[in-house]
Order: C-alpha cells, then structure tokens, then sequence
C-alpha cells in the first residue's frame, strides 16, 4: 500500500500560480482530512467512489474554484481502486463497468486497427527527444462509450506512463453564485478555468517530473472533459484555446471528444464540435477515429465478464443486448449488470433460468422487427431528421396486405387502400428525429416531387393538398398575441402527422427506389431574397417618385416597376438635367446601403446555414 | 416626373374623374368640421389623389409641402422596447403612414406613433383648423389588434386629430372602425373616363391620338387610371407617331405568368409542376403579391380552358385563395391549386380524348 502515490496538485486563489506537490498514500489521506470542511470532503469522496474510477478527486479544497489536477499512476491506482473499493464494500454490488474496466491492451474491445494507432503516436511522441519539434496533439472522436479514454489509459499503462487528467470543476450553480457573491469569490466559468489550465500547462509544463522519480517520467495529458462552448463568442474562446494548445504542448497531449453524432438533429453542438475537430486537424494535430464497438467485440466482453462473475447468461441474450447497445459498450456492460440482477429478486426467472425457446422467438422477433420490441434495456435509438425524410419520401411498402383478411378489418375503396408501410407509425419516427413540424414540413414540400412517378400527377394533388393542410394548420396559430404553448404543441404535432401521412397516402406509385438527394428547401432561400426585395423597395419607393410614394408594395411591385423598366431609358436622360446634384447624393446614398444590405444578407444566411 | 404624377389633379375642382365625389368632399370640408374618413376602392381609381386634393382643400397649398422622414421609434411594449422604422411623409397639417410596413409589429405604430402624433396639436392659428390629419394607407392590412388599438385611439383624440384611412377593400376594416369613419366609396373609373383622361394628357402633352388607340389602352388597363397613364407613357417611349394598331406591353410579369400557364396547359406531371414551382418562386421574389400571383394564373389558364372545367377550376382557385390567407407560405397553397388543375385537366384529356 505505501508504494502506491498520489500526487495532488492544486493551485488555488491563494497560492495562485504555484503548485503544490504532496504525495502521500490514499488510505491515510482518507482518514486524516483536513478537518476545515469536513463535510464537503465526505460528500466528495462518496461522490468519488461513484464516479469514474479514474479520477479519484482527493485533494485539497483550498477554496471554491480551485483547480485540481490529478495525476496518478494509472497502472497501479487503477489495481489499487479495486482493492480499496472491494474493501470498503462487497464486490457483488460494484459496477461492472468499473470492475472490468480493460486492463491490458488484449482487453480492449476497441478495434485493434485503432489501438495500434493511438500506440504508435504515444509511442512516437514518449520516445523523442525533448528538442525534436512535432506536433503534441491527438484528437480521438467517437461515440459515448466506444472506449476512448479506457484506450489512452491502457496504452499508458502499458507503456509505463502516466495519465493526467484535467480534473474539472464543479459546476457553479447560479444560486451558489448569488450566495457566494457576498463573499468576494469571483466567478469562473468552466471555459476560464481550461483557459488558465492551457495557459499555465504551456508556459510550465505540466508538472515537475521530479516528483516521480525517473521511472515515470513519461507523461501523458488526457483533457477528457471539454468545456461546453455555447454561443459563438465562448466557441471562439474555446477555439483559441485548443490552437495555442496543439501549437504549444509540451507533453503528449490527448483530446477525447464526444460525437453525438447525427442524433441530435436539433441542436447544433454536434457541429460545432466537428468544426472544432476540422480546426484541430488543421492547426496540425493527429486525429482518430473511433468507430462504434462491434457487435461481435461486445459479446466477446460481455461472455468474458458472464464467466467472471459465473453469470448463466447463453448466447442469444448477449446477442440481444450487445445488438441494443448499439454500439456502447458501457452501456452492454451496465445493461448485463441489470440483467444478472434480476433472477436474485426472482422478478422473471423466465428471461434468465432459460426456456430456449420463449428466447428464441424473442430474438426472431427482434432480428424481424428491427429493435422495434421494448426491452428492459437498450438505448433509445435516435434517427437523424435526413434518415427520417429518406423514410417519408421513399415510402416503402410491403409487397401483400396480410392483415386484409381479417373480419372487423375495414372495407375501403380501392383508391383509398394502402399496403401496410414497412416502418412505424409516422409520428414515432418523428419523434425519434426530434422533427419539428414546420422545417419537416418545408423539406417534404422541396423534396417530394421528386420520388412521385412520371404520370402520377394525381398523386402530387393529393400531395400537395395535404401539404396545404398542414401549412393552414402551423399559420392558425401565429397571429395571437398570448401564446398558448400546450395548444402550440397540439397544433404542430397535428401539422406535422397531416403533412407526413400526406406524402405517404398521396405517394400511390412510389417510384422504385434509387438515389435521390435530399435538397435543402429552396423555400428558405426564396424568401430570404424576398424580404430583401422588399426592404429594398420601400427604400426606392420614397426617394424615386412622388406618387410611388407610400403608395402600396404591392402597387409598385406590379405596376410602377414594369412601367418604369420600359421608361428608364428616358428616365436617365430626362432627369438627369433637372437634378443632377440631387440624383448623385441619391445614388451614393443607394450605394452604400447596398453594400451594407448585402452584408445583412450574407450574416441572415450564415445563420440560417448554420441551424442545419 | 411620371405622367402619373405631372397630371395627378391638385384640387378638388380639377379633378376629371370622380367629379361628384369631389364636389361632395368639397362641400363637406367647407361648410363643417370633418369626420374620420375611409375611402375603399380598387388600386388605380384615385383614392390617394383625392385624399391629397381634399388636404389642399382644407389647409391650402401648403399642405402640399411634404418631406419624407425616416425614424426609428422607439416603442415601450411592457416589459422590452421595440424600435420600429417607419417612413412618414409630413407637412405642418398632415401625417402621412403605411402602418402596415411594420408587419406584426403593427399594432405598436397604431397604439403609441399614432398616439403621439395625434397628442401634438398643432397651434391654433387665425382660420385654420385646429386639428391634425392622420392618413393611414392600406387600412385592410392591418392586424386584427392594430384596428381594436386603431378605434380606440380615434375615440380619444378625435378632438385633436382626424383620420382618412385608406384602403382597397372595406370588407378586410372591422366593422368598429368602418362605422366610425364617413365611408366613401371610389369606384374604378369606366373606360370611357379613362379615355377621356388619356385624350387631357394628349393634348397637353401636344401628342396626336389616332382613333381607337386610347381605348384600346383603356381596354388593357383593367380600368386602372393608374396603369392606364403608365402604359400610355410607355407607349409614347416606345413609339411615336402611334399608330392605331401599335402594340401595347403587357407587364413583364403577367407576360411571366402567361408562360406559366402554357406550360401548365402543354404537360401535367410532376416534373412539370416542379418547374412550374421554380417559376413561381421566381415571381415571389420580386415582390409580386402571392394573391395577385394565383388570380392572373387563374385568368390565363381560364382563357385556355373548355367551358365545362371553368366552373370547377375557379371553384378550386377560391378555395386555395382562402387557404392562402390562413396559411403562413403561399406557395404550398399555389402549388396545391396548379397540382390540382394538372389533375382535373389530365382527367378531362384522358376522358375527351382516351
């Protein structure tokens, strides 16, 4: 136990700038806290227990905003974490995925393609000379629960070296603020805080190797953690940041970031963090790709940790969790955990004691149904808003109406009759999509035509009809002043369901299925110009003629600018004697608001672009 | 300077075509204190002409000294303050506004500009009135709210300030604000007044008009003076002498939607109808008013039609016209309308000729 080291490091508003050095061993930390605050110190180390077995927060709580960096031998602090916790309480109620968190490279169900990878730059990057420049940073991307870190970890440990983690601080809340704001404590935002961090990372390194004595002295810095960049300015700052980082590392430094990948369709986060990564990659770092875990990859961990804990799980209910997981394999692994617990509370002996066959159909109808059964387990599968379109507009159907013979079914004509469409109701698809009524509704609009047969002219008038429903439908509500969000609500998912189960009941002779793209609606485009258009001609319309003068847009749109097309030929001639000087201050005026117009335009259009 | 304006009547006494309404305003104006007006007529008929003559009437010829102001006001609406732009045109007896420019914002130029405006009374000189005039234009626009706002302020400050609203349909003014208001009606001038009109402008433009021309003009017109007088200066533009038989321009926009149309009428799938959509959008964009879009369509793909689909082509036409103003973006409504003639239209090819 004495061999094992800890080091804490924290600067804090007192000792501002300077690091603190301690090592002393864990268990005695634990007893011997400074008494100071003791309660905030027993919160936190229950809090510790439960998170991340990595991050171990024991350190000093100097202040509120403290920074806290943590370093530890990942190696032995990871064997030490299991004893100490197995110690403290019963191994049967650890989490799994703490337990058999992979220890050695073999573990890692992370593709070995990948692995090797990553090796290879630590390696590179551990063995060079101080002086040699290149380039410090390696950005690994990927799924939630892909094994990102796990990998940095592992390969760290195997090389003999140790992970620091930028250790994250806790959140302020803004009632803590308020109270705290008596006191003197100023505010920082997480996004200060991994300012400072780079900042004093870049200009002393990360820590005095000294420390550890020469056998540690390779290092390896794992910023896990990003801090949230909302809003353009933080995301710039963030940015920055990260370029005065990858241009300036010191030590071999590791970016994990997180992809939500097109899940969220409504929320712009995602993109803002692939931007971010592309900005990485330019400004010279390494970047890795993590895919998600392989099905195969996940039963082979799950039967390995089924062996462990003598777990009679068989084959085809590994099978169907690890293909719920979709990819996550933390999630498998908690998923399994829930699973074994089940029969020792005797809930549905069924599911785990085995009767083969009941889990074979089950699976069959899982395979058939296309994780549509609901399990105890499994991720809310998300769809991105394209996937969604892509189903509404190819409208695929079974081939052969099987429920059409049953006897209370009804009898409709034939012109109204549809097969049985090869997906859920439209309305849980556009849920899974988080689609809103108003741009699903823009994009069937702009797409739909398109996947209408050549004849079928019939068709895009019912099409088009619903759409025209669904239009008058998202308008009855925007005129009011009081905005009644509960009828808001009611009135845009009707919208929406009208406009999809239009374009799939309108949809009579689907085209057979090829590639189509899928445009952005022009719509959007059409009416970006349109109120520049407009805003234009109210401009023109008081400086050019008396009688265009507030006189109606639409007067002008349709009367005055023809006329005045033909004419402008004499225009030019004939008032160009009257009032020279008059015309010229007006054209410069127009000039300038032009450009500055167009400068407007440009910005509403970025905007615009960004949101999709 | 445009015809239009060169030839615009500046009092009441000059004005050639509505001479009764003239005379009546006139006398009106004279003899006591005006009320609120409302004058509704279709575009080109000469509500603002007479809307200008009779401020003349009231306050003389400086009246007619206008400048354009561009101001952002600044609107205190509870909890937030909105700045509204908004152009005016002002002398020292009259105001001039378009409340509709604001869009959904409207309501707040009704409540509080006009309000103010309307507070500011102007000193009461030796025989002059003792009260401001408000001209709104495009009454029919406004937001449902923006006329509850509009009579309440006519009550209050009906003292210090009179309101002529004008408008193209009375139908579209709540029925508060209408009974409020004296109600004048101006009707499009008939082709022979147009005519007559045209022939002013002839002779003092020194122009020789060849038999028929002008009617052929006023015929053309839509019994709008207003294009009327335009296209008699384009005409002149493009040709001088005239002859009888000189062509007259349509609008580049109705000649587009002609297009429109024979495309409309030559194929019926939907590959057409999108292109069709991309023809419409083209329209949009330059400020052509959706309705006014789907009635010239109508009109054009009526003149093609067999009379038997008529009945039902402008059944739809009404039908995707009253959906247009409930709904939100007019070409959904558009395309719906041409998508269903497409329909009708193959239906009735296929059944005529199999």
């Amino acid at each position: 136990m004495g061999k094992r080291k800890t080091v804490v490091l924290s600067s804090s508003d007192d000792d501002d700038k300077r690091f603190l050095l301690r090592s002393k061993t864990r268990n005695s930390k634990a007893k011997s806290r400074p008494s100071s605050v003791p309660r905030a110190n027993s919160t936190r180390s229950k809090k510790a227990r439960l998170s991340d077995s990595c991050d171990i927060s024991c350190n000093e709580s100097n202040g509120f905003d403290e920074i806290k960096l943590f370093c530890e031998d990942f190696d032995e602090g990871f064997s030490g974490f299991r004893m100490s916790t197995g110690s403290g309480r019963s191994n049967g109620t650890d989490l799994w995925v703490d337990k058999y968190k992979p220890c050695s490279l073999e573990e890692l169900a992370v593709h070995k393609k990948k692995v090797e990878e990553v090796k290879m730059w630590v390696e590179k990057r551990l063995k060079r000379q101080k002086k040699e420049f290149c380039n410090n940073v390696l950005v690994i991307s990927g799924q939630a629960g892909v094994g990102k870190s796990v990998t940095v970890h592992v390969i760290a440990s195997h090389l003999g070296a140790t992970v620091c983690e930028w250790n994250t601080p806790t959140p302020t809340i803004w009632q803590e603020h308020l109270h705290n704001s008596n006191s003197g404590v100023r505010y920082m935002s997480k996004l200060d805080e991994f300012e400072n961090f780079v900042e004093r990372t870049r200009k002393y390194g990360l820590i005095p190797s000294s420390f550890s004595g020469g056998s540690q002295a390779s290092m390896i810095l794992l910023i896990d953690d990003l801090p949230v960049a909302n809003g353009r300015v933080a995301y710039e700052k963030l940015n920055k940041c990260l370029h005065l980082l990858v241009q300036s590392a010191l030590v071999p430094t590791v970016i994990s970031i997180t992809n939500c990948g097109e899940a969220d369709s409504s929320d712009n986060s995602p993109q803002n963090w692939e931007e971010l990564q592309l900005s990485l990659q330019r400004a010279g770092a390494c970047k890795v790709a993590f895919n998600p875990i392989t099905v195969n990859s996940i039963k082979k961990a799950l039967s390995r940790i089924c062996r462990e804990e003598h777990l009679n799980v068989d084959g085809e209910q590994i099978d169907i969790i690890a293909k719920a997981s979709g990819g996550d394999i933390r999630h498998a692994i908690t998923s399994l955990q829930y699973f074994g617990v089940k029969p020792h509370h005797g809930l549905s002996l069924s599911l785990s004691n085995g009767t083969p066959t009941y889990l074979k159909e089950r699976s069959d109808e899982m395979n058939s149904l296309d994780d549509r059964f609901p399990l105890p387990f499994g991720r809310d599968e998300t769809l991105s808003l394209f996937h969604a379109l892509g189903k509404f507009l190819h409208n695929k159907r079974e081939t052969e109406n099987s429920t059409s013979f049953e006897q209370d079914a009804f009898l409709l004509k034939e012109r109204f009759a549809r097969l049985p469409g090869k997906m859920d109701a439209p309305e849980k698809v556009l849920c899974k999509a988080h689609g809103q009524a108003r741009p699903v509704t823009d994009f069937l609009h702009e797409n739909v035509l398109d996947f209408l047969s050549e004849e079928a002219i019939y068709d895009a008038c019912v099409v088009t009809s619903y759409l025209s429903d669904a239009d008058s439908l998202l308008a009855s509500l925007s005129g009011t002043i009081t905005r009644n969000y509960e009828a808001e609500n009611v009135i845009q998912s009707a919208a929406a369901s009208v406009a999809v189960r239009g374009v799939l009941f309108g949809n009579f002779h689907p085209l057979s299925s090829r590639w189509h793209t899928i445009r952005r609606p022009s719509l959007w485009q059409v009416e970006q110009s349109l109120r520049y258009n407009k805003l234009e001609m109210v401009r023109q319309r008081c400086i050019v003629h008396d009688g265009m003068r507030l006189s109606d847009l639409s007067v002008v749109a349709t009367e005055f600018k023809p006329a005045l097309k033909w004419l402008g030929f004499r225009e030019s001639k004939g008032l160009e004697s009257q009032n020279v000087s008059d015309k010229d201050l007006m054209l410069d005026d127009e000039s300038a608001d032009g450009t500055s117009f167009d400068d407007k335009g440009s910005e509403t259009s970025d905007d615009e672009i960004e949101d999709w | 300077m445009l015809w239009v304006d060169k030839y615009r009547p500046k009092t009441l006494d000059k004005v050639i075509v509505h001479e009764d309404v003239a005379q009546n305003l006139k006398k009106l104006v004279t003899e006591q204190d005006c009320p609120h007006l409302l004058f509704y007529g279709p575009p080109g008929s000469g509500k603002k002409t007479l809307i200008m003559a009779l401020l003349r009437q009231m306050f003389g010829p400086s009246a007619e000294k206008v400048k354009v102001e561009n101001k952002t006001w600044k609107v205190d609406a509870g909890t937030r303050t909105i700045d509204l732009e908004l152009t005016t045109l002002a002398s020292t007896y009259h105001v001039e506004l378009n409340p509709s420019d604001a869009g959904f914002q409207d309501r707040y130029i009704v409540q509080e500009i006009i309000k103010e405006m309307a507070k500011n009374r102007p000193i009461d000189t030796k025989g002059k009135k003792g009260f401001k005039v408000l001209v709104l234009n495009e009454v029919d626009k406004l937001s449902r709210e923006a006329q509850h706002s509009l009579r309440r302020t006519m009550e209050k400050y009906s003292a210090s300030c009179r309101l002529i609203l004008c408008c193209n349909s009375s139908s579209k003014v709540t029925e508060a604000v209408r009974s409020r208001c004296l109600n004048v009606r101006i009707n499009a001038p008939t082709e022979e007044q147009i005519v007559k009109v045209l022939e002013f402008i002839g002779k003092k433009e020194g122009l020789q008009l060849p038999s028929g021309f002008a009617a052929r003009i006023a015929e053309k017109s839509n019994r709008s003076l207003r294009r009327a007088i335009l296209a008699f200066e384009t005409c002149r533009v493009q040709q001088y002498p005239f002859t009888s038989n000189q062509a007259i321009s349509p609008m580049d926009w109705e000649e587009y939607v002609s297009e429109i149309a024979s495309d409309i009428m030559k194929e019926q799938s939907p590959k057409r109808l999108f292109q069709v959509r991309g023809k419409i959008y083209e329209l949009l964009i330059n400020c052509i008013p959706p309705e006014i879009v789907l009635k010239r369509l109508l009109f054009e793909l009526l003149k093609k039609l067999d009379a038997e689909l008529k009945h039902e082509v402008c059944h739809w036409a009404a039908y995707y016209e009253h959906r247009m103003r409930l709904g939100q973006k007019a070409i959904f409504h558009i395309e719906a309308f041409v998508a269903k003639f497409m329909s009708i239209y193959k239906g009735f090819l296929i059944a005529a000729f199999g």
